[in-house]
């Protein structure tokens, strides 16, 4: 069962280096597999067992291991060539940070191609998951760049999306409103139902960006409450044990 | 009226007690609970004649054990059942600082003083946390078989009875003055293995007997959702073992656990690695894997002593009191959220609960009834009600999703943070700060998970 679990955390790898991580894993798992297996008796005390499978399911991958390590016949020393699987590499990652210097360009930091790097290492570290190390440990933050960057990159061209829906609809309500109740553009700013209706109009366009938000919304503003409503329970008990 | 005229003349009819009060109550005449729809009826219930209340505290954990210290030391007849007197439960067996303070714990009951911890995101950047700590504060990490023995010896010599036996069912009352009947198998008796039947009469119970408590099921308290938490006993090479010698990690990362937290927590002399999850019990062995996997380096070498999993409730039971039974701890649901701490709570709920039932039984000369019970439901809620909203919160926004992870753990490099973090859990004080350092950290808390996602949405397009 376990074979099964490590093939889909790893589909970016080819079939070669999959076998290479394995192998490189293995070893070191070995003795802590074997030892699971004599384990099962010991798996949670007799109250507790709820919910949670068996280890049976372990002794599967241990003998499958030892066959791939067995058919391999000498290859077993330790990891044969685990780069790939040791950590994240890149010319420009050094001590555990982008190296800022090799992103110049006209002598200004390229800051997108920072943005397009620590992305692409977010997605290898989140379909490989590495292990965390203390000889060459992370640090890298993102606040090192600068927000104009961000806003430049993400904000803007959202920004400019939203205004522009904001806009199509204001255009076309003002005209819909106006050849309704021939009150012109101006006249309809000072009206307060139409303030209003510009107000749930922006507020729409903010909030609503595809038709799934209606749903994500309404249950966003149950969970700032299902908490307090659980806690409150014991009370509700109490006034409906008065009525008795 | 009537009642104070009763009250009157019971004080004076009433022996003084031999027994010596270490706790202050306050004196009986306190009012009770000022909410509308309370009744009184305690301070007019009869006179417990000839004896002492007798309360049974079902559960000799962390819970158990204070509330029948309170209890015993408030002068009232304690029986205090525990299935198991050696019981390693599988925990984390962190303790803050105040409760070794207000349980009186001495220090040799605390393995392990961590004063460092590691966060380390779904990308592995690491953060340190703990030098805003000053020199005598610490995360106790005890043994839980150790603390729990504890603090039930110390109930038996402040006067519990303590009885080594498994809590079958109850019986309910048929009338307000009538007892509970509590049926138990004893272990302590010479027959065999199997243990004897017993049964006992007392006045109130006290449920402390964990997440899949008996007391509630005869209560009908009704059920919670409850996370799995799933842990592997490590023992690791000295020189791996010297890294976590006041150092505890937190993973975190949609492989460790998709709604809560991976962690290695040092114990005497060996690991805790573990992992937990509500919405994904199915998956817990993948994600304890994983957790193994972000370990790897540092766990490299270690050999599985022991494989160990609980449940662990994700929040209170619907129905924590009825007439004369009351939850505390785990029974309850008094887990927090987010950091998934529950020793404290239990203990301080159990001594709470105990409190109560010995003012508003005057130190067990009078029945209680459930309005006794409310007095400690009210005054737990309200002391330790902002304390786990604000946890809730904190796992609502930032255990959602991998770019929130990110960002937790880069919040957890500002100083600001790390000293409200470690105020707040090592005293279970919610200090209001500064009000300019709040909203700098609001910012650049919105900051983060600005940048977190954006970054997670280019990932995705990478994906298409």
């Amino acid at each position: 069962m376990s074979m099964a679990i490590f093939s889909p955390k790893l589909p970016s790898f080819t079939p070669h280096s999959h076998a290479k991580a394995h192998l490189g894993l293995r070893p070191s798992y070995l003795p802590l597999r074997h030892l699971e297996k004599l384990q099962p008796p010991l798996v949670m005390s007799s109250d507790s067992a709820s919910g949670v499978a068996p280890t049976a399911p372990e002794e599967t991958p241990v003998t499958s291991g030892v066959e791939s390590l067995g058919s391999n016949g000498s290859a077993t020393p330790p990891p044969v060539a685990v780069e790939s699987v040791n950590g994240f590499q890149d010319a420009r990652w050094i001590g555990g940070t982008w190296d800022l210097k090799q992103f110049e360009k006209d002598g200004n930091t390229n800051w997108d191609a920072v943005i397009d790097a620590e992305v692409k290492r977010r997605k290898w570290m989140e379909d490989s998951p590495q292990s965390s190390n203390n000889e060459e440990p992370v640090v890298f933050d993102t606040s090192i760049i600068p927000w104009w960057a961000w806003m430049k990159r993400f904000h803007l061209p959202e920004a400019e999306l939203l205004n522009g829906r904001a806009a199509m609809i204001g255009f076309f309500m003002a005209y819909f409103v106006d050849s309704l109740t021939g009150v012109g553009l101006v006249d309809q700013m000072s009206n307060f139902f139409c303030k209003t209706l510009l107000f749930v109009a922006v507020a729409g366009v903010l909030l609503v960006r595809k038709n799934e938000d209606f749903e994500t919304i309404k249950k966003l503003v149950d969970e700032t409450t299902f908490y307090d409503k659980q806690w409150q329970a014991a009370w509700q008990d109490e006034t409906s044990e008065k009525k008795k | 009226m009537a009642a104070s005229i009763a009250l009157k003349t019971f004080v004076g009819l009433r022996h003084s007690s031999p027994e010596t009060n270490a706790i202050t109550i306050s004196k009986p005449a306190a009012s009770p609970p000022r909410t509308h729809f309370r009744i009184t009826a305690s301070k007019s219930s009869p006179r417990v004649t000839g004896r002492n209340l007798r309360v049974a505290v079902i559960g000799g954990g962390p819970a158990g054990g204070s509330a029948a210290e309170t209890l015993a030391k408030g002068g009232i007849e304690t029986f205090l059942i525990e299935r198991k007197m050696d019981n390693c439960k599988p925990c984390g067996g962190a303790i803050p600082l105040c409760m070794v303070g207000e349980f009186d714990l001495p220090l040799d009951i605390i393995d392990r003083r961590v004063t460092k911890m590691k966060m380390i995101s779904p990308s592995n950047v690491a953060v340190d946390i703990g030098r805003t700590l000053k020199p005598h504060e610490y995360i106790g990490m005890v043994r839980r078989e150790v603390l729990d023995a504890y603090l039930r010896d110390r109930a038996a010599t402040a006067g519990a009875t303590v009885i080594n036996g498994l809590f079958l069912k109850m019986d309910l009352p048929q009338s307000k003055t009538a007892p509970y009947v509590l049926h138990y198998t004893d272990y302590n008796s010479k027959t065999g293995g199997s243990g004897e039947k017993k049964s006992l009469e007392v006045d109130a119970i006290i449920g402390a007997d964990g997440a899949n408590s008996r007391v509630a099921k005869g209560i009908n308290a009704g059920d919670y959702e409850y996370a799995i938490a799933f842990q592997e006993r490590i023992k690791i090479p000295d020189d791996k073992m010297k890294y976590y010698e006041d150092l505890a990690e937190m993973y975190v990362g949609d492989d460790v656990s998709p709604d809560f937290y991976g962690w290695v927590f040092p114990k005497c002399d060996h690991v805790a690695v573990g992992t937990g999850t509500v919405t994904h019990k199915g998956d817990i062995k993948k994600l304890q894997v994983a957790t193994r996997l972000r370990a790897r380096d540092k766990i490299q070498g270690g050999k599985i002593i022991r494989v160990e999993a609980h449940p662990i409730p994700e929040h209170p039971r619907p129905r924590r009191v009825l007439d004369r039974v009351a939850l505390v701890g785990d029974a309850a649901g008094y887990v927090t959220k987010c950091s998934g701490e529950g020793i404290y709570f239990a203990a301080k709920s159990g001594r709470m609960c105990a409190e109560a039932i010995v003012e508003g039984s005057e130190n067990g000369k009078r029945a209680v009834d459930e309005s006794d019970l409310r007095v400690y439901l009210e005054k737990w809620d309200k002391t330790y009600w902002p304390t786990y909203k604000v946890l809730d919160i904190l796992q609502k926004v930032f255990y959602r999703s991998n770019p929130a992870r990110e960002a937790f753990v880069e919040m957890c490099a500002d100083e600001y943070v790390q000293k409200m973090t470690f105020d707040s859990y090592l005293y279970k004080r919610v200090v209001p700060g500064n009000p300019l350092d709040d909203l700098k950290l609001a910012f650049n808390t919105i900051g983060s998970l600005v940048r977190a996602n954006a970054l997670t949405r280019e990932m995705e397009k990478l994906n298409l």
